[in-house]
């Protein structure tokens, strides 16, 4: 089965990038019509990816959790998944090419530096974790969906008050969606970020000894969560509209990455596994 | 094949000429009398705002385009109108030119989503007043065919090529329910009428209009179930709109940054989408600055309209496959149509002949017997015609001169004497 995990790993990239380029020619090319046959293309790929997941957990005997190349793949084929959801629902099929390459930048980091971990500890088992893991994951996805619908929402909205009647203007669908797009994917991923926090305020403290309230990670985190509170809290007290609440949702996403980049690689936390 | 046709239209006579020339469908009805018999054996006519055509075959050889022009401008004269204006079509050309204007290749507005229904129109009115012969019919369906591929297989069709779809598809770009949304219009001439229509075929359905001329608002609120606004006071109502259509033939612009700045306040920075039609323009264009103040002039609404031109004219290269598709498949059917007859007199004569015998033996064996030479006969004769059939069958769908199907025909003719037999029966 090791073989197979290696021969996916290097598979999962490439799959990513066949369904992106898939979309992107959909998208800039009139001439190809690949509306149905890019749809296809992703369900190959996220089968495939939830296959390797599958595996990954079978061969190793834990979650795929245990540090951020691991988390980085999880994260992958949820925002994929994600997507994929979203795309059925409404059949707005125009924005798949912004999505995906989030996914493909995940795997591909991901593919490049991701180790076969057979020994972890205990902790690293518990299903509570576990829990506290995919909330966090699927809520990172939902943020990272509206940000990326935010910043298509001022895209076509630039462009529609300077005329400028380009591919973008053409290929998206309107700024009413986009903008209950971008606030259904913060509204699930805050949900599931809340649902994520929950479990870690009260389980977190007794599973780990070294647990520390004001661990950079824990700061972030809460410092994220009130953003999106403010933002979604305006947006239905204020009967906000449009700009406001994108500008909102991009701020708590850049928050999010000086988070992860600021936690994950540069601060040391309890937070790290290894 | 002996269709011939003629066709005045937008690259042939100017616009009056085409005027003159148009017939309603009462007046159509009336112009089959003459056509029929002396003219045509049958044929159709179309008559949109931008072309009058005639097609039909020849009730006899002597039958040409002059007569056509003649018995057209007999029953609706028109001074001005020279040969000149006219196409001439005959043959495969006819046909080709038919299928062009189905698909809107041959439209003023390319890819016109209008000229295919009026098409149907004009086959269906030839066949309800018995004047379109099965040859005709078959035209009359394919052309439908090449008109229902041109617009689910191109893009010759799509995008909007008039500024008030323009103005639409913007609408549509912005918010995604018509029939949630407000709408005001501003000015009741015919622009205003023109944008009400399209957006009440559009799904709009809470609609408003405001006019400096009340009497002339509360005319076309009657016709369109609209409400009517005050021209004194709309000004501070426009927050409560999320379209503002404006089309008055005022001289300065009758709503200012103020009045917009204040509306978008009042909405909580909800978007109002703007379009401007009116020349010289209604709005001060610096509410264009306005955040979530979507204003557009004509000027804006062009640019559009040239896109999409733009878009349908790279089409027409896909269109043009399907109509020499269609041609090739039609030309087909026609050949082996030809053949046809032939094959049946064959097929008669073979089956005369083994009646004649199977009839000889039937006292002379039992029922039993009797059916089992029956049923082997029969696939004797299948198996000795099948390949002559094929053959010909073949040689007409292949052949382009259909010389070559008609040489062997009148030799399988010749052979077996089926045109004696034929008239020996009659």
């Amino acid at each position: 089965m090791l073989q197979a995990i290696s021969i996916l790993n290097i598979l999962m990239p490439i799959l990513y990038l066949t369904t992106f380029l898939a979309y992107a020619t959909d998208f800039f090319n009139n001439k190809i019509n690949l509306a149905n046959s890019k749809r296809i293309f992703l369900l190959i790929t996220l089968f495939t990816h939830f296959g390797y997941l599958i595996m990954r957990v079978v061969e190793f005997d834990h979650a795929p959790i245990t540090n951020k190349f691991e988390l980085f793949t999880l994260l992958a084929s949820t925002i994929s998944f994600a997507y994929f959801v979203l795309e059925l629902l409404t059949d707005v099929r125009g924005t798949g090419l912004f999505i995906i390459f989030f996914s493909l930048l995940f795997q591909i980091s991901s593919s490049l530096f991701i180790e076969n971990i057979f020994e972890v500890k205990d902790i690293l088992r518990n299903p509570l974790l576990g829990i506290h893991v995919v909330s966090a994951l699927i809520g990172h996805s939902g943020i990272t969906l509206s940000a990326v619908y935010g910043v298509l929402f001022l895209l076509l909205y630039k462009r529609i008050k300077s005329h400028n009647y380009g591919v973008i203007f053409n290929k998206l669908p309107n700024l009413e969606i986009l903008e209950k797009m971008s606030f259904y994917s913060v509204v699930i991923g805050y949900l599931l970020f809340t649902v994520s926090i929950l479990i870690g305020t009260l389980w977190l403290p007794s599973a780990f000894p070294n647990f520390n309230p004001y661990d950079p990670k824990i700061i972030s985190t809460v410092v994220i969560w009130v953003v999106y509170t403010a933002g979604i809290g305006a947006k239905l007290i204020f009967k906000w509209y449009g700009k406001k609440v994108i500008v909102f949702s991009l701020i708590g996403f850049a928050v999010v990455i000086i988070s992860m980049v600021s936690t994950i690689i540069i601060a040391s936390s309890f937070h790290q596994f290894q | 094949m002996n269709l011939i046709g003629i066709s005045i239209n937008h690259r042939t006579s100017p616009v009056g000429l085409r005027e003159a020339l148009h017939l309603s469908d009462n007046e159509i009805a009336d112009l089959f009398p003459l056509l029929k018999d002396e003219v045509l054996k049958d044929g159709f006519v179309l008559s949109t705002c931008n072309r009058t055509e005639i097609f039909g075959f020849p009730a006899s050889p002597e039958v040409s385009h002059n007569h056509l022009h003649n018995t057209l401008l007999k029953f609706k004269p028109v001074d001005e109108i020279a040969e000149n204006h006219f196409q001439r079509f005959i043959s495969y050309d006819s046909i080709e030119h038919i299928f062009r204007v189905a698909s809107g290749l041959d439209s003023m507005m390319l890819g016109d989503g209008q000229i295919l229904g009026q098409a149907k129109k004009a086959y269906h009115l030839s066949e309800d007043m018995g004047f379109a012969g099965s040859l005709l019919k078959k035209i009359c369906d394919v052309a439908i065919k090449v008109g229902k591929r041109a617009i689910s297989e191109t893009a010759i069709g799509d995008g909007a090529v008039t500024i008030s779809y323009a103005a639409v598809q913007l609408v549509e770009k912005i918010f995604s329910n018509l029939d949630t949304k407000k709408t005001l219009v501003i000015g009741a001439g015919e622009t205003g009428e023109l944008a009400v229509a399209h957006l009440k075929n559009k799904g709009a359905k809470d609609v408003c209009v405001v006019n400096r001329t009340l009497k002339r608002a509360e005319g076309l609120a009657a016709k369109h179930g609209l409400e009517v606004l005050e021209f004194g006071s709309f000004r501070e109502r426009l927050h409560e709109f999320d379209i503002i259509i404006s089309a008055t033939s005022s001289d300065t612009p009758i709503v200012f940054y103020d009045d917009m700045a204040k509306a978008i306040k009042k909405r909580s920075g909800n978007p109002i989408c703007i379009t401007d039609i009116a020349i010289p323009r209604d709005f001060d264009n610096k509410v264009s600055k306005i955040p979530n103040v979507f204003y557009n002039d004509i000027d804006s609404l062009n640019i559009i309209v040239e896109q999409n031109i733009e878009k349908r004219r790279n089409e027409i290269p896909k269109v043009e496959k399907i109509i020499a598709e269609e041609l090739e498949n039609f030309h087909h059917w026609y050949n082996v149509l030809k053949v046809v007859p032939t094959i049946k007199q064959l097929r008669n004569y073979f089956e005369e002949l083994r009646r004649d015998e199977l009839k000889k033996i039937k006292n002379r064996i039992i029922e039993e017997d009797y059916d089992k030479v029956d049923d082997m006969t029969r696939r004797i004769m299948g198996r000795l015609l099948h390949y002559p059939t094929m053959k010909l069958r073949e040689l007409a769908e292949n052949d382009v001169e259909t010389q070559e199907s008609v040489n062997y025909s009148l030799i399988l003719k010749d052979l077996y004497k089926l045109d004696d037999r034929q008239q020996d029966e009659f």
